[in-house]
Order: structure tokens, then C-alpha cells, then sequence
């Protein structure tokens, strides 16, 4: 799982374009959204590209995402339980 | 006070060619929408609102060979014309007195996308890249029906249209012109279903807009132009009112770049102004044609902003989306002409589709209702971006009274500039050490953004939205002024890195998993959002799309706001940038790299404004647009731009001219010149700033330069021994690129 968690932390620096983010910057327990990281509605759009691009994991419900990329621990969580690839 | 006419319309969506199926197919409630047909694409699942023509189809009905290279938004903006042009009873030898106002953000993107590897890769497509921008369309549309006075390109996303009304209405109502015709088109391409897509806001249903169960937009296509005329124009003409435009206003949401307010602010101050121009109470209004996408979001935040006017009374609503799709650019004046429509024959369309109500969202007009009067109707357009605009469109019979003070304004101020160009950024170095050019195209010299731009806030902009978020606030800063009231942007291409990222994925890897940040930022107007968002500016918000003259259209439109008096200031920026491949491109439609022709990329900012301050670079003379112009008519317009500005041609020191190295356009340039102005010296810039769209605002900031430092450096001068200028008094510009595009301004100490 740490695995994941670290690739997946990099994944996300890239496909959002978070400059001078380094993975060990972000903790994988906080919040991706708001307070967190500061990521938008338009991110989370990007999210749901990478896990399908990535992962296999086709989510067709924008409002799924709100669940799902609470922070990066749980999205891996359920990356690992559902990825196709 | 005269009144803005409307003597003429044409349209045409999946509803219907022409206004009398159209307005058949609202009272009989058939929907345009269903199952895709004419776009090449893989996405079937989307219900979509076509036209029931093809290309050829309507080359045809046009008459035009089909070896003519045409694009699908310009076809249908040529039929929509046709009909605007022939109900208002205007001849072909009229429109040389009458201007074009067009909207449109895909362009000719229904070739460039099929032929974008063509482009870069082999020769077969070439006269396809012409017709990709905006511009071209809107004057290929034109250019069918004769020589327009002038021409010009809105381009605010899905409020273009309805901008293009507020524009020519406008430019009547302050004289700069008597008769406007304006509108929009728009196709449905592939790109931008497949951008919607991304965003994930299309329905596989048929939309059911302020529906509980609404789940998106279904995309649509058409067209529409309107006529308008001060009645003085009209009645000269014998003409009679088809309907009054009683009020508009455009106003800008400032909050995000795809999502509305959940208050609705944009729409509440665009709905509440373009009433308060009518001078009409809201309890007048019969209807309401909403913007209505089908999004929650839309849906939710529009109802807000109505309730916000009209509390829990609110007129009769409907948004005619659900029979025409979402027609993007073109959808403001389409949903404006069945506003006509309405009004014409008495009847309130459907919103389709409803059976649950939200108590987010106000209760539509479920059944086409007929026989009612409508005095006074409004129709709503908002756009990525949160542009809203609202019009109001009376019967001849309504007593609605324009209202609006319109105040003197003397010669405007330049408060301020900042540029970011292949010189320099941010300085005027170039002013005594410019930087010698010697390769054929070169990007600009950038400044750290880091220390300008929060990396989390960037993380989404590509260099042109960096560059005029800083030319901006570095403007707004040295201006002198808090804030400005309104933003006006021009930009021939927008952000055409991400543009080209997204068009290369869809080309290259199909269409799927696309990355929605791409397609959010190729709309032209997110430069104006993004910086009406950083300004928290939420006054009239405006982005020109049209060629050479887009800057040149953003500043006219700025002064024209000031004259008005509607606003005190206003943020004008020119922003183009250049990628590697579409360098290419431009070099095989034969634009760039010729001879000595240099490419750049431009990112200007200005604050001008009517009050006198501290400090200022220099006043502004005004400008003036003109299309395809003979020589006399330029000198005409010259005399009347130095007239009405009160500055003798003996105090013109020098004619900044637009001057790029191809050798033939250079020699038409100085040939041009030389029968206007015999003894005043020639300059040039783009030698060293590069050419590129919007470079015009780069001519702009150089004369400002010149006039506000006193001297205008040796470097500018065209001819080496020509007569030296000391103490530099006015400037005059001369920008002609492609002797269709032509404006003349004139800045003064």
C-alpha cells in the first residue's frame, strides 16, 4: 500500500501540475479538497481521468469523486480494491 | 432618446431553417435533439441537436462550389444571414454603410480537427489552416454577401452571440453607426463534445433543464442573425419594427471558471441592468427565456439570481434548450430570435421535458401557451467564464423608455501599460538597447512567474494566462486606479498550447480520456475570466477574437463603454501566443516566415480611463474599424478620427505603421502612406516585437512609450534620414495586414 500511495502521490503532482509539490509534501491521511491541498472541482475531473488512464476504474458520476479522493490513503484504498489494470 | 430597432432576422438550428419552421416546430413542441447523424464521431451516446443539412447540402442552398474551402460554422452563419438580410429589405449596395458583429469560439475548428495531422505532417490541407480562427469565419460569412463597413468577432463562449447584440446595439446608440447586424454560429465539432465530456455536464437523456432529475446539457448547432437600426435608419428606410431591443448588459460572475455562483451574482447584475436601461419595472416582464443548460449547476444558480429580482413571483420561464440542444456561441442570438418569435406571434415556447420539480430551481412553462400578449421579454446568455448577459426585447407597443445617462467624455487617458514581449519583460529597455532579431520566430522574454503567480494557482495556466495575469495586475498597479470597471481583452487565437494539446490527444489517441483542464482553457475568453476572477471585477467583461483587429476591436470597445459612460475605467489587453507547430501552420498558409517576417508573441495590458489622475503615459484620439477599405475611405476616416479628436495633421509627428518585412505588404503599406500623410516620417515596431495577432497592442504601447519618454527612438524610423521628430505631440497608427482588416488610431500628449 505504501507503494501505491507514493506512485499515486507522484501521478497526481504530475496530471495536476502541482509545481515545486514534492511527494512527501503532501500527507496521504489530510484533505485533497479545501482545506487540504486546495484542489478544485476541475481537479477532481482530472482525478477521474487518471484513475481510468491508470487504473481501470471508470467512474461516470462526477459526485462519486467526493467520496473517493477524500485523501490520497483512501484513494488508494479503493484504487486497490477496484483497479482493472 | 431613439430607439434601437430590430427590422430583420434569420435562423436556423435542429428546429428548423428559417424563422416559419422554427416557429412552427415551438408551438408544435418538436424537438430538434436526438440521435447524432452528422458529426464523425464515437460518442453516439449523446443525443445531440443538429442541423438536418450537410456541408454540401447547404453549399448548395448557398450556391457556392464545393471545392471552395468552408467550414460548417461559416455555412450556417451565410444561410441565417441570408434570411436577417433579406427580412429587413437591405440591398447588397446597403451594407457597405452596415456593420457585422459575429460570435462564434469553435471557428473552423470542424476542419481542424479533421485535418490536423494533415497540417502538420503533409501539404494537402493547407487552405483549411486560413479558416480555422474565428475571424476568418465570421468574414467568410460576411464576405458572401457584399462589403461590409466593418467587421468584428466576439468570442465569449456561450454568451458570444448575445454579446455581439450588446456590441451593435452599442455602436447605434453612441452614433458610431446606424445599422448592425449581429448575432452568432456555431457547429457542433467533435473537440468541444468531447470538452463537455470531460467535464462531465453532457446527458445521455434528453435534457430536462431546471428538472430534479436534470444530469447535463445535450449539445446543439445553428445560427442566427439579427438586424438593428436606430429608428431614425429604419424609418428613413421606410422600414417598420419587427421588435425593440428595450435593454442588455453584460456583467461578469468572477468566481470560477467553468461553474456559476451558487447566488447567481453575474446573472442577478446582468438581469437587473439590462432592466434598468428598459426603464421598466421587472413585474413587466411577460417571459423569460432562460440560459437553461440542463447542469445542476446552471439551473440551480440561474434560478437564484431570478429570485433574487423577482422573489417567489416570477414571470413565465422556459429555456428552449430542450428543443434546439445547447447551441454554445450561437445561442444568445438564437434564443433571441425565437424571443421575436414569441413576441411576433403571441405564443410562450415549452421547456420540454420537465416532470419533477427542484426546489432549487423555479417551475417552467411545461405546455407551449398561446394567444398571450408579450410586451417585454428577457433572454438570458452566460458563458464559461461566468459572462452573463441579459437582453430585453419589447413589442413596438411596450412603454419601456431607454434609460441611461450617457456623459461627456473628452479624450481618454492611457493611465498605464505593461508588456511581456520577445524584447523584454515587464521593462522598456527595448526603448534605448533593443534586442536585434535574427531567427524567424522567437517566445517571449518571461519574468519569474513564481513571483507573481502561487504555484497551486497556476497549475492550471499556460504561459499566455500567466503573462496576462501579470501584464494585468503589474497595469492595474501602476495605473493609479484601485480597480477597474470593466475587462476587455483581445486575442486571435487564445490559449492555442492547450488547444493543440487537446486537438493533438484527440487525433492521436481518439476520444477518450481527455483532460478537461485542455478544453477549459482553449475557450478565447478565459484570459478576460481569469483576470476578472484574480480583479474580483464583475463589470462588463468582453474578448475579441477577429484577426488583426482583435486588440484593436477591445480597445474600440473600451472607449466606446467610456463614451457611453458606463464605465470610468477599463483594463484593455492584447494576448497571442506562439507554439512551435503553429509557427509551422502559419508558415504554410503563407502568413509568417516569408522574406524577413518575424513572429512573436504578444501579452499587453493598458488601464485607460475618463478621469484626469496624477500621472498618465498619454491620451487616446480614438480609433477607427473599417473592412476592406479603398484608399478614400481611409482617408476619410482619417480626417474624421484627427476632426473629431480636435488634432491638426501638422502635430502628428510620426505614423506608427504596421510594418511586418514581407517585402509586397510593406510596399503596399508605404504606397498607402505616402498618399495620406506626404511628410510625415514612417515607424515600424514588429521588427522587433515579432507579428502575431494581437500585435497591434505592442504598436499601442510603443507610441504610449514614445509620447510619455518625449522622443521616439531611432530604432522606430523606417527610413534612416528621414526627418527627426523632437518633442513627439500625437501619433498616428496604421494597422493593415492583410488589406481586408484596417483601423487607424491616434494617441496624443
Amino acid at each position: 500500500m505504501e507503494e501505491l500511495i507514493l506512485k499515486l502521490k507522484q501521478e497526481i503532482i504530475e496530471a495536476l501540475n502541482l509545481e515545486d509539490v514534492k511527494p512527501e509534501d503532501i500527507d496521504e491521511n489530510a484533505s485533497l479538497f479545501g482545506d487540504g491541498l486546495g484542489l478544485d472541482s476541475i481537479d477532481a475531473l482530472e482525478l477521474i481521468v487518471l484513475m481510468e488512464k491508470n487504473y481501470g476504474i471508470k467512474l461516470s458520476d462526477p459526485n462519486q469523486g467526493k467520496e473517493i479522493f477524500k485523501s490520497v490513503a483512501v484513494m488508494a484504498d479503493y484504487i486497490s480494491k477496484n483497479r482493472t489494470k | 432618446m431613439e430607439q434601437i430597432w430590430i427590422t430583420g432576422a434569420g435562423i436556423i438550428s435542429s428546429i428548423g431553417i428559417g424563422k416559419e419552421e422554427t416557429c412552427r416546430s415551438l408551438l408544435e413542441e418538436r424537438s430538434g435533439i436526438g440521435q447524432l447523424k452528422y458529426l464523425k464521431t464515437e460518442h453516439h451516446e449523446f443525443p445531440v441537436g443538429e442541423v438536418k443539412l450537410t456541408d454540401d447540402e447547404m453549399c448548395q442552398r448557398l450556391n457556392i462550389d464545393k471545392s471552395v474551402p468552408m467550414t460548417r460554422t461559416a455555412l450556417m452563419g451565410m444561410l441565417a444571414l441570408q434570411e436577417a438580410i433579406a427580412d429587413a429589405g437591405l440591398k447588397k449596395d446597403d451594407l457597405k454603410n452596415v456593420g457585422i458583429v459575429s460570435g462564434t469560439t469553435v471557428g473552423g475548428m470542424d476542419k481542424s480537427e479533421l485535418y490536423y495531422l494533415d497540417f502538420l505532417e503533409n501539404d494537402t490541407r493547407n487552405e483549411y489552416i486560413r479558416t480555422h480562427d474565428c475571424g476568418a469565419c465570421t468574414e467568410m460569412i460576411a464576405d458572401h454577401f457584399g462589403r461590409f463597413a466593418f467587421a468584428t468577432t466576439i468570442s465569449t463562449a456561450c454568451s458570444s452571440a448575445a454579446n455581439a447584440i450588446v456590441l451593435g446595439a452599442d455602436m447605434i446608440r453612441n452614433g458610431d453607426a446606424e445599422c448592425v447586424i449581429v448575432g452568432g454560429s456555431e457547429c457542433i465539432t467533435k473537440f468541444h463534445l468531447n470538452g463537455f465530456n470531460s467535464l462531465m455536464i453532457l446527458d445521455k437523456e434528453h435534457c430536462r433543464p431546471f428538472d430534479a432529475t436534470r444530469a447535463g446539457l445535450n449539445l446543439g448547432e445553428g445560427a442566427a442573425f439579427i438586424v438593428l437600426e436606430s429608428e431614425s435608419h429604419a424609418r428613413r428606410r421606410n422600414c417598420k419594427a419587427k421588435a425593440v431591443l428595450a435593454g442588455y448588459a453584460n456583467a461578469c460572475d468572477a468566481f470560477h471558471q467553468t461553474a456559476s455562483s451558487p447566488d447567481g451574482e453575474g446573472a442577478f447584475r446582468s438581469m437587473t441592468a439590462a432592466l434598468q436601461m428598459a426603464g421598466i419595472d421587472h413585474t413587466k416582464i411577460d417571459y423569460i427565456n432562460a440560459h437553461g443548460t440542463g447542469t445542476p449547476n446552471n439551473d440551480a444558480s440561474e434560478s437564484s439570481a431570478i429570485r433574487r429580482i423577482w422573489g417567489d413571483v416570477v414571470p413565465r420561464m422556459s429555456s428552449t434548450k430542450s428543443f434546439t440542444g445547447h447551441t454554445t456561441s450561437a445561442s444568445g442570438s438564437i434564443e433571441t430570435v425565437i424571443c421575436l418569435l414569441a413576441i411576433q406571434n403571441g405564443f410562450i415556447p415549452a421547456n420540454l421535458n420537465f416532470s419533477t420539480e427542484d426546489a432549487q430551481c423555479i417551475r417552467p412553462v411545461e405546455k407551449t401557451i398561446r394567444n398571450v400578449k408579450l410586451n417585454n421579454v428577457l433572454c438570458n446568455s452566460f458563458g464559461f467564464g461566468g459572462n452573463d448577459t441579459s437582453i430585453v426585447i419589447s413589442s413596438p407597443e411596450s412603454d419601456f423608455k431607454f434609460a441611461f445617462a450617457g456623459n461627456d467624455v473628452q479624450l481618454p487617458y492611457i493611465y498605464s501599460a505593461s508588456q511581456i514581449s520577445v524584447q523584454s519583460a515587464l521593462t522598456d529597455e527595448w526603448f534605448d538597447s533593443p534586442v536585434a532579431i535574427d531567427e524567424p520566430y522567437r517566445r517571449s522574454v518571461d519574468p519569474d512567474f513564481k513571483t507573481y503567480i502561487p504555484p497551486l494557482e497556476a497549475r492550471r495556466m499556460g504561459k499566455i494566462l500567466k503573462r496576462a495575469i501579470v501584464t494585468s495586475m503589474s497595469a492595474l498597479e501602476n495605473s493609479g486606479c484601485e480597480k477597474v470597471d470593466a475587462i476587455v481583452t483581445g486575442t486571435g487565437l487564445g490559449c492555442i498550447e492547450n488547444t493543440e494539446f487537446f486537438l493533438d490527444a484527440l487525433s492521436r489517441d481518439g476520444e477518450q480520456l481527455l483532460k478537461p483542464t485542455y478544453f477549459m482553457q482553449s475557450t478565447h475568453n478565459t484570459i478576460s475570466s481569469l483576470v476578472g476572477i484574480k480583479m474580483k471585477c464583475n463589470g462588463y467583461n468582453i474578448t475579441y477574437a477577429h484577426k488583426e483587429l482583435s486588440f484593436d476591436s477591445a480597445l474600440y470597445d473600451a472607449w466606446l463603454q467610456l463614451r457611453l459612460g458606463m464605465i470610468d475605467s477599463a483594463l484593455v489587453g492584447g494576448h497571442d501566443e506562439m507554439t512551435p507547430s503553429y509557427f509551422k501552420l502559419l508558415e504554410k498558409a503563407g502568413y509568417l516566415g516569408q522574406q524577413s517576417e518575424l513572429a512573436g508573441e504578444t501579452a499587453v495590458s493598458f488601464v485607460i480611463g475618463s478621469k484626469p489622475k496624477d500621472k498618465h503615459l498619454c491620451r487616446f484620439g480614438g480609433i477607427r474599424m473599417m473592412y476592406c477599405p479603398d484608399k478614400e475611405e481611409i482617408s476619410r476616416q482619417l480626417h474624421e478620427l484627427l476632426d473629431s479628436a480636435n488634432i491638426p495633421m501638422d502635430d502628428v509627428s510620426g505614423v506608427l505603421t504596421s510594418m511586418n518585412g514581407n517585402a509586397g505588404h510593406d510596399a503596399y503599406i508605404s504606397k498607402l502612406c505616402g498618399n495620406l500623410f506626404s511628410d510625415i516620417p514612417l515607424l515600424r515596431y514588429k521588427h522587433l516585437f515579432g507579428e502575431s495577432y494581437t500585435a497591434s497592442g505592442l504598436g499601442l504601447y510603443v507610441a504610449a512609450t514614445c509620447l510619455s519618454k518625449g522622443r521616439i527612438p531611432d530604432s522606430l524610423y523606417v527610413d534612416a534620414n528621414a526627418c527627426k521628430s523632437l518633442k513627439p505631440k500625437a501619433l498616428l497608427m496604421l494597422n493593415t495586414t492583410d488589406e481586408k482588416c484596417c483601423s487607424l488610431m491616434l494617441v496624443t500628449i
